[in-house]
């Protein structure tokens, strides 16, 4: 049998959503990468985060490699703007009682993704 | 502090958006903190539609006047953040002092969990829709392996109860020079004149009702009379048979390779069940089993021989010609019978 991903062990959507609400509060927050969404549509932008956060915690989304090129392809993300993200999501986990192991797993789900975000 | 005082402070700190406009102008009157930090401040004399062009002020106060009500919603960006108020007026006052009050909620939470939710659901959605392609494809490999009914059974229950069947009708059919093919044509030939025998070997028996058992190399196993009882079970393996010859007739006279099939019919008993935990298969053994395998060893090329027991109940309907008794291993002194197409056409069922 497959293994318990991270989306069920912390309490499936009802309790992601939370996670996926103040993820998308603190981008929005985020001086450095809240400017990307400046012109993007609520819903479209909800639905951007929804699919983020349940596809690293293995929830019901999964990006593939060539999705996440061409979404990030005409925007101007640098290291600095991934870092910044990536520590928005360490906060966004730890606020929602992640342990540290898991969190750090997210976190390098996150990193190998890298190349392909990063322009 | 008074009364009035206290209202007002308390008006003025809610987090709900209140502004009071005159009803006839639809000038502003007085407006509360959190509108303010919303929509900014009225100027005095400034009108409703100043501030929310958007909104259709003749509806407005056609709806003022009809039943005292009016919804909207509204949207502006604060920060970055698309912020989504409900905006509701209630006609209120009398005479000379006919005011509108404006009621705003904050409901861009509500609005984006309702994003989350669609999200979230058509992810699910489309999981389900993939989960249950997944779910026909296993389906669909399983019943290659077993009749239905007993897929049913295991799939309820995760186990078969074996079965006894009896009678039915068993056919047991392989290719005289199997070995000689195999050696001196390519695999990749062999493979593929196998599966397209076979494949056109199902099709002839699914039309006859026949169940295929399995395949062992060059040898093809077929059941009429399970898993459902069938009181024609000889006849549609007869029937079977006798086009299964007429099939490799046609082929060979257009193919290279010539295939010769020796098959054997008896009628008896056997049992059903699916064998093995892991790598498990539906399979049928018993006594018609090994009868039709002694008989197809008796048979000459492109022919079919049966027993005595399905001879009986094949005689109306096809040609036999006995071959005398013959001393079947296990079986003991049978009579033994060569079947053919009856002469005046195939067997009616």
């Amino acid at each position: 049998m497959s293994e318990h991903t991270l989306f069920e062990k912390y309490g499936g959507f009802a309790k992601i959503s939370k996670v996926v609400i103040s993820f998308y509060d603190r981008l929005l927050d985020s001086d450095s990468v809240g400017p990307f969404f400046d012109e993007i549509d609520m819903a479209k932008m909800v639905d951007h985060q929804t699919k983020f956060i349940a596809s690293l915690l293995g929830g019901p989304a999964a990006y593939t490699d060539d999705q996440l090129r061409q979404v990030h392809a005409r925007l101007d993300i640098n290291n600095a703007h991934f870092d910044e993200l990536k520590s928005v999501l360490s906060a966004t986990l730890a606020e929602h009682g992640f342990a540290p192991d898991d969190s750090d797993t997210v976190l390098e789900k996150f990193e190998r993704r890298r190349g392909l975000i990063v322009g | 502090m008074s009364i009035e005082a206290i209202n007002e402070q308390l008006l003025r700190a809610i987090g709900v958006g209140v502004a009071l406009l005159d009803r006839e102008t639809l000038r502003f009157q007085f407006s509360n903190d959190t509108f303010e930090e919303w929509f900014g401040k009225p100027e005095p004399q400034q009108v409703l539609s100043q501030l929310f062009p958007e909104l259709d002020a003749k509806a407005l106060s056609a709806a003022l006047s009809d039943s005292g009500r009016f919804t909207a919603e509204t949207s502006f960006k604060k920060k970055r953040r698309t912020m989504v108020i409900a905006v509701d007026f209630t006609a209120a006052g009398e005479g000379e002092e006919r005011i509108a009050v404006l009621v705003c909620q904050n409901i861009t939470r509500i609005r984006e969990l309702e994003a989350m939710i669609e999200s979230y659901s058509m992810m699910v959605e489309r999981n389900t829709r993939e989960i249950k392609r997944e779910k026909e494809q296993v389906e669909k490999l399983l019943l290659n392996i077993m009749p239905r009914s007993v897929y049913e059974e295991y799939k309820t229950f995760g186990v078969v109860t074996p079965q006894m069947y009896d009678p039915v009708t068993v056919l047991m059919l392989d290719f005289a020079g199997f070995s000689e093919i195999v050696g001196s044509a390519e695999p990749g030939v062999t493979v593929s004149e196998l599966n397209d025998i076979y494949s056109a070997f199902d099709r002839i028996g699914e039309q006859f009702g026949c169940e295929r058992i399995k395949t062992i190399g060059d040898a093809y196993v077929t059941v009429a009379g399970l898993p459902d009882a069938s009181p024609e079970h000889a006849i549609s393996v007869a029937n079977t048979a006798v086009r299964f010859i007429r099939f490799l007739e046609r082929r060979n006279a257009s193919h290279p390779i010539k295939w010769r099939c020796r098959i054997g019919i008896a009628t008896g008993s056997v049992v059903g069940s699916v064998v093995g935990v892991q790598k498990y298969v539906y399979d049928v053994f018993g006594p018609a089993m090994n009868l039709a395998r002694r008989l197809q060893e008796f048979c000459e090329p492109m022919q079919i021989m049966i027993q005595d027991r399905a001879a009986d109940l094949l005689r109306d309907k096809f040609d036999l010609q006995s071959i005398g008794n013959r001393e079947i291993h296990g079986f003991g002194t049978q009579p033994v019978w060569r079947l053919f197409e009856h002469t005046s056409g195939p067997a009616r069922m």
